[in-house]
């Protein structure tokens, strides 16, 4: 499955890598080289170096999670879903599929992007360890969201819906161009209810050295959230939501 | 009902749709090395027994055994045993011949050298292997039937069910099919067809359940519906015409 994931997203390689390398170059280009040498150190940090974490983040979300939501989709619309379902997977099996095709994704635009980053001399990575965790567990955490949508969703339009409404503003409420330290104290303690402002934070004290958020409760949310889909999408497969006649 | 003997047992199956019922308490049993031939109209359940066979579809009440492992508890197992052939084209339409194959032989853990053969040969016995590199998407007709079937056959699997498989096979190639189905039952695959086509019926199977409104309505050997001289085609007229009044 991981295979035919891949092969996936190797046939529109300009829609799947090329598209998101370009937005993120643009990105880095406008926030970084232009904006960004106008404004100070954040967090003691050039805002080039402070920025690039959270670019690198909002890409491979949107790789992970239109991976498998545009695959599982896909594959009920045209029931080619039922190939899975006849083999003998488990359902923990087929959701690992679905998954790490989307890590896979995710994990390909990332090495895409640090190049970028590096000709920019945006990358420092004082954790590569914790850097590939964050990376690989929001990637993961991603694709079960898109899993989970395609899985509710009854056309094209409803699937980008949660990625609209939901995981697109609280992706930039949750820090990326900011230091949240730069906000009202309202707004401050709001983004510590948000996870995505621990993910980016994840990310980016792997790769600075530098954390806003308390890394312990950080981890805590990346874990549950992993698992808690697992859990749920696991479920749905095993009482056939939408897939199953 | 289950002895050794059977490789399929279906104990009081019920399939609901919402309120409809569209398979009613149907108990069957085929033993190893039938060739059997499921008939009956349009909507009278058959398609709907297969896919609860298959996994596709959930059991509303009773049970399937497949060489005594229960679909739903031994799911794992049950479906390593099974081939499908569908009546509808449940397949990737942008995945090329020899990957559709490839992938499905992988969904069933056949390692890669394995595989590798196993694709080779199917290719050849449904010559496909001109077509090897087209897309789904691409090939005519009989074509896509033909690699539909190649792919229920790509784990070699004890019972095989083909849904309405020559739909759209032209004469030629229907008798050439003939000849291989009769050579993989022979050889000891217990097959179940379904077919509108009820000389295909009457040449190949050795055994016949006919199913209306969700219920087997006859069964028996071939030559017990044909004794009286009568055709397949007229006896199976006479019985779901009875059926109606």
């Amino acid at each position: 499955m991981v295979r035919r994931e891949v092969g996936r997203t190797m046939r529109v390689k300009v829609q799947t890598l090329v598209s998101p390398v370009m937005s993120a170059t643009l990105y880095i280009f406008i926030f970084g080289s232009v904006i960004g040498t106008k404004i100070d150190n954040i967090i003691g940090v050039p805002y080039i170096t402070f920025v690039f974490p959270g670019i690198l983040m909002l890409s491979v979300i949107n790789a992970a999670f239109a991976s498998s939501s545009s695959s599982l989709y896909f594959a009920r619309f045209i029931h080619s879903i039922d190939e899975i379902l006849v083999a003998p997977f488990s359902y923990l099996e087929m959701i690992f599929g679905y998954m790490l095709g989307g890590v896979m994704r995710g994990l390909m635009v990332a090495v895409l992007i640090i190049g970028v980053g590096l000709l920019f001399g945006a990358v420092t990575l004082v954790n590569p360890l914790g850097f590939l965790f964050y990376i690989i567990a929001i990637s993961g955490i991603f694709s079960l969201l898109g899993m989970f949508v395609a899985l509710w969703a009854e056309g094209f339009e409803q699937l980008s819906t949660l990625n609209t409404f939901v995981i697109t503003p609280l992706t930039y409420l949750g820090g990326i161009f900011y230091s949240i330290t730069m906000l009202p104290q309202f707004a401050e303690r709001l983004t510590l209810l948000n996870p995505f402002f621990y993910f980016v934070d994840g990310i980016r004290s792997s790769m600075i050295g530098v954390s806003e958020a308390n890394p312990v409760i950080g981890l805590t949310v990346t874990l549950v959230l992993l698992i808690g889909l697992t859990a749920l999408i696991v479920r749905l497969f095993h009482i056939g939501w939408r897939i199953r006649a | 009902m289950q002895n050794a003997d059977n490789i399929l047992v279906i104990d009081h199956l019920t399939k609901k749709y919402d309120d409809k019922v569209a398979v009613d308490n149907l108990s069957l049993s085929i033993k190893r090395g039938m060739f059997f031939g499921l008939l009956g109209p349009n909507g009278a359940g058959k398609s709907t027994t297969i896919k609860c066979i298959t996994g596709i579809g959930k059991i509303t009440s009773g049970r399937i055994l497949i060489d005594g492992l229960d679909v739903e508890k031994d799911y794992k197992l049950a479906r390593g045993k099974v081939g499908l052939s569908p009546q509808d084209f449940n397949v990737d339409f942008f995945g090329k011949c020899d990957d559709i194959l490839d992938y499905m032989a992988g969904y069933y853990g056949i390692p890669a050298a394995v595989r590798k053969d196993r694709v080779e040969s199917l290719l050849k016995r449904f010559e496909l292997v001109e077509h090897r590199s087209k897309t789904f998407d691409k090939l005519s007709g009989g074509l896509k039937r033909r690699l539909v079937l190649a792919r229920a056959l790509v784990n070699e699997p004890a019972l095989l069910i083909l849904d309405e498989p020559t739909a759209g096979i032209d004469v030629e190639q229907r008798l050439a099919l003939w000849g291989y189905l009769r050579e993989l039952n022979k050889a000891g695959t217990t097959i179940i067809l379904t077919s509108h086509y009820l000389e295909e019926v009457e040449a190949l199977c050795t055994d016949i359940a006919i199913i209306n409104n969700g219920k087997i309505v006859a069964e028996g050997t071939k030559d017990s519906f044909i004794k009286d001289g009568s055709s397949l085609e007229q006896k199976y007229l006479e019985i779901t015409k009875g059926e109606k009044q």
